[in-house]
């Protein structure tokens, strides 16, 4: 019974997004246009208010279902066609508040709890015969540069846009309501100013990293056999499948993140407010997904795979490292075998 | 006296006393060293060296010019960048008008101070990334190199996050570090920004007296 309770509140709130969403293809005729009915009091007429029930005590649900969603003829007359009372902003508030409010945060922290457990499982992959003190290079200065320059500005915006959305829940209860406004402001603004960084960041991490990143047989392999995270090798070029699907994520999400950004940091590009709410939703959703992931990119990068922090740090990797993650890319690069003995 | 009262005030008073002393002292003291006398005899001027090795330090070498395209770009974006902000900043000559000077010129609109703090700032972030991802300058940078750039950064990053004016607390915030920023200058590389005159000057001087063409 619960199971079905807490099933039809995520239905619930599904069929609210999707309200949201429809409300984009609707044609603008839905466009209101209220005339007052003809019994309707002026009170800026002079005229003293009337008593406080003078609505009566009870409430008139349908009422306000007509002017919702009913038959707007009933209330405004047959010329329009479309809804008396727009409710896409309440809807918008739900979604925001209920779903990506409360929900969404906790994804990056689930993340970094599988992470944790997954080390403490299974420890930092090794090299698994030692590192050959032999490098080859990897990555240009210019790509490594353009990989930090989005890591700073990806971990700017991912703080700031964090207190931003979740100041509310998360920090005003612990801090107060003045520490948040505080911390908020500054948010607000940091996040504004380096917005326009991340475009810049993001096409130049596309023009560095593009080449190579486009998916392959020899990716089936890898999907296949998970990564390798679990002990059997897997064969790769250059970048593996993970490597790619974040290079595309992080491309793509990074569109989405720069256009709805683009939106809300010039809000009059846009005429209809309602694609300002659902850019406000889709770029959290973005964001979050993105950093979530990212902390996964950090882990294989640093602690959970030897080696691996060479090749961002100083271009090169290890010999060793490149026949055992990256074979086919050695063999390309080298023209040796990766199957040889390792020294 | 509130927080911000007294950052703005007594100690931004020390602070700037410090850097300007302390700047002024080290550049006397490097000029006071002087230079071994060259018993040879000049073959062209050290001073048309002294400039030209100044100016010719502005523009990157051929060779060079491809390879260190984006340190270059970073480099005078960062640096002109801050120099704009700083200096034609609406806030900051603001400030400076009341407290200090006593009259003002003409300052950026909202759209130019923004616009000039995100080319400093990502000038900055390209350089110090560069320092840590080239591993001969991750190899010659210093503990105070990093401490310079972080504390500039935070010093920038302060006076952003303060730019909506909605709280005492950020403009403090701002005014705390950059009182920080300023007593730490005249003790580190950041001395560059006047001792880069020197330096250049000084290899202009010895190359132009030998009559090499820089």
């Amino acid at each position: 019974m619960q199971y079905l309770i807490h099933m039809s509140r995520k239905l619930l709130w599904l069929g609210a997004l999707m309200l949201l969403l429809l409300a984009f293809t609707a044609p603008q005729l839905m466009a209101q246009s209220v005339r007052p009915p003809g019994n309707a009091v002026n009170l800026d007429d002079g005229t003293e208010p009337g008593p406080s029930n003078a609505l009566g005590d009870v409430s008139d649900t349908e009422i306000w279902d007509q002017f919702r969603g009913g038959d707007p003829a009933n209330l405004l007359g047959p010329a329009l066609d479309g809804q008396a009372m727009t409710t896409t902003g309440q809807q918008w508030r739900m979604v925001r508040e209920n779903l990506i409010r409360k929900y969404l945060g906790w994804l990056p922290l689930i993340v970094i709890g599988l992470l944790a457990v997954f080390y403490l499982i299974r420890g930092p992959m090794r090299i698994s015969a030692g590192r050959s003190g032999k490098t080859i290079p990897r990555f240009s200065h210019n790509a490594r540069l353009a990989h930090w320059f989005m890591a700073a500005v990806f971990i700017i915006l991912g703080l700031t846009g964090l207190i931003i959305l979740l100041g509310r829940p998360v920090i005003a209860p612990y801090l107060g309501l003045q520490a948040n406004s505080i911390l908020t402001s500054a948010a607000m603004q940091g996040h504004n100013l380096f917005g326009p960084l991340f475009i810049v960041a993001l096409v130049w991490l596309f023009i560095k990293f593009v080449r190579g990143n486009f998916f392959q047989l020899v990716d089936l392999k890898w999907i296949f056999k998970l990564g390798g995270f679990f002990g059997s090798h897997v064969s790769s070029r250059q970048f593996n499948f993970g490597e790619k699907s974040w290079f595309w994520m992080v491309i793509l999400g990074g569109i989405v993140i720069s256009a709805t950004g683009i939106l809300l940091l010039f809000p009059w590009l846009v005429d209809d407010i309602r694609w300002l709410q659902l850019s406000t939703i889709l770029h959290a959703l973005a964001a979050v997904v993105l950093i979530a992931v990212a902390f996964g990119h950090v882990y294989v990068g640093t602690i959970g795979m030897e080696g691996s922090i060479d090749s961002m740090l100083k271009g090169e990797v290890d010999e060793n490292w490149a026949k055992e993650h990256h074979d086919l890319w050695y063999e390309e690069v080298t023209g040796k075998s990766a199957k040889e003995e390792t020294s | 006296m509130s927080f911000l009262e007294f950052v703005e005030g007594p100690l931004f008073a020390v602070a700037a006393g410090i850097f300007l002393f302390g700047a002024f002292w080290r550049i006397v003291g490097i000029i006071r060293i002087g230079r071994k006398k060259d018993i040879a005899p000049p073959k062209a001027s050290a001073a048309a060296g002294f400039v030209k090795g100044n100016l010719r330090h502005f523009l990157p070498r051929g060779i060079f010019a491809k390879r260190t395209a984006v340190h270059i770009i970073a480099g005078y974006g960062f640096h002109l960048g801050l120099f704009v902000l700083v200096f034609f900043g609406a806030f900051h000559v603001e400030f400076l008008n009341e407290r200090i000077l006593g009259f003002a010129w003409p300052t950026l609109p909202r759209w130019g101070f923004i616009l000039a703090s995100e080319i400093a700032f990502a000038g900055l972030i390209v350089l110090w990334v560069r320092r840590i991802s080239d591993p001969v300058m991750r190899l010659i940078s210093t503990p105070d190199d990093h401490i310079g750039s972080w504390l500039t950064f935070i010093m920038m990053l302060s006076g952003c996050f303060a730019l909506q004016e909605s709280h005492e607390m950020l403009r403090a915030m701002h005014m705390l570090i950059v009182d920080i920023w300023l007593i730490y200058f005249p003790f580190s590389r950041l001395m560059h920004a006047f001792t880069f005159v020197l330096s250049r000057g000084n290899s202009g001087a010895t190359y132009g007296r030998k009559g090499m063409n820089l």
